[in-house]
């Protein structure tokens, strides 16, 4: 399984990308919505896709409304992990597409429960 | 019937509240402890107790701006700030950290520290993307709420603090 892991944070990238890895998914990170969106338009689809919500460029709520516009990507998964965590905010960001809400400070534990709600743990962490 | 101005309606609108009625100290300890334990390590503890003073400072801080709009300023050591860093990225941390590293991993401890403080505040409230450098000073000393804590027996300060001055005294 795939998954794009969006945040203008290289600590936050790699360390959302390694426990994603830890669960057998192969990743690619971008920093803003936009360079999320050159991956999807350069065909790396993923299963998943974990993006922040404040990021300069583009932020995660117009990265989510982008991408549900397109329906050659309405099978991917976003979830949104980010330390907004304003009960109207979350409203939005799932009004606007996205399927989860996760909310920094996370733990590993709290990231793979969220997955298995949605049907998208590897088969090699379920074992 | 002749209604009087006593100004009154315009003065309940200068009104604007300090940050230490809408949240303690207790609350901003708790969201750094949870911060600390999810990105530094689940060993790793904040104490409550003011270290030795910081000698050769770097904040990280993101603004708030609502209802109640300032910052929440992360102040420590620049080598605790590095430490911070290397914790933060665990094995993905570089032989020889970059300034642009220690901008980063800083500045997102601030960011969800931040988030979590807005989060605790009433009313809805946007956050800026973090910066790191030398911290905005404090524009009214009753808008502050600062909590000194020790790690790996350094001090790290969180201060959440207006970003307006005092209004006139009535």
């Amino acid at each position: 399984m795939r998954a794009l892991v969006i945040d203008d944070s290289r600590a936050m990238r790699r360390i959302v990308s390694g426990i994603l890895e830890g669960l057998g998914y192969e990743t690619q990170q971008a920093g803003h919505g936009r360079e999320g969106l050159d991956v999807l338009e350069g065909g790396w689809v993923p299963d998943l896709v974990c993006v922040d919500w404040n990021m300069p460029v583009m932020d995660g709520l117009q990265f989510v409304s982008a991408a549900r516009s397109n329906p050659a990507w309405r099978s991917m998964t976003i979830m949104m992990v980010t330390s907004e965590s304003e009960h109207t905010q979350i409203v939005r960001a799932l009004a606007a597409g996205a399927h989860e809400y996760v909310i920094k400070p996370f733990t590993a534990d709290a990231i793979r429960d969220k997955l298995a709600l949605l049907g998208l743990l590897p088969q090699e962490a379920l074992l | 019937m002749t209604t009087v101005d006593t100004g009154e309606r315009r003065r309940l609108a200068d009104v604007r509240p300090v940050i230490t009625e809408l949240i303690d100290e207790a609350t901003v300890e708790s969201i750094a402890q949870d911060a600390w334990i999810a990105l530094v390590g689940e060993e790793e503890v904040l104490v409550p107790l003011p270290g030795e003073p910081v000698t050769d400072p770097v904040s990280s801080w993101v603004d708030v701006v609502g209802p109640w709009t300032g910052s929440v300023v992360l102040t420590t050591d620049r080598r605790t700030a590095e430490e911070l860093t290397r914790a933060l990225l665990r094995e993905h941390s570089p032989g020889v950290l970059e300034h642009e590293d220690v901008v980063d991993a800083f500045g997102e401890i601030a960011n969800v520290v931040g988030g979590n403080v807005k989060a605790a505040l009433p009313g809805s409230s946007s956050l800026s993307l973090p910066d790191v450098g030398d911290a905005p000073a404090p524009r009214n000393p009753e808008d502050v709420c600062r909590v000194d804590l020790t790690w790996r027996g350094e001090t790290v300060s969180i201060s959440v603090q207006g970003a307006l001055p005092a209004l006139p005294a009535r």
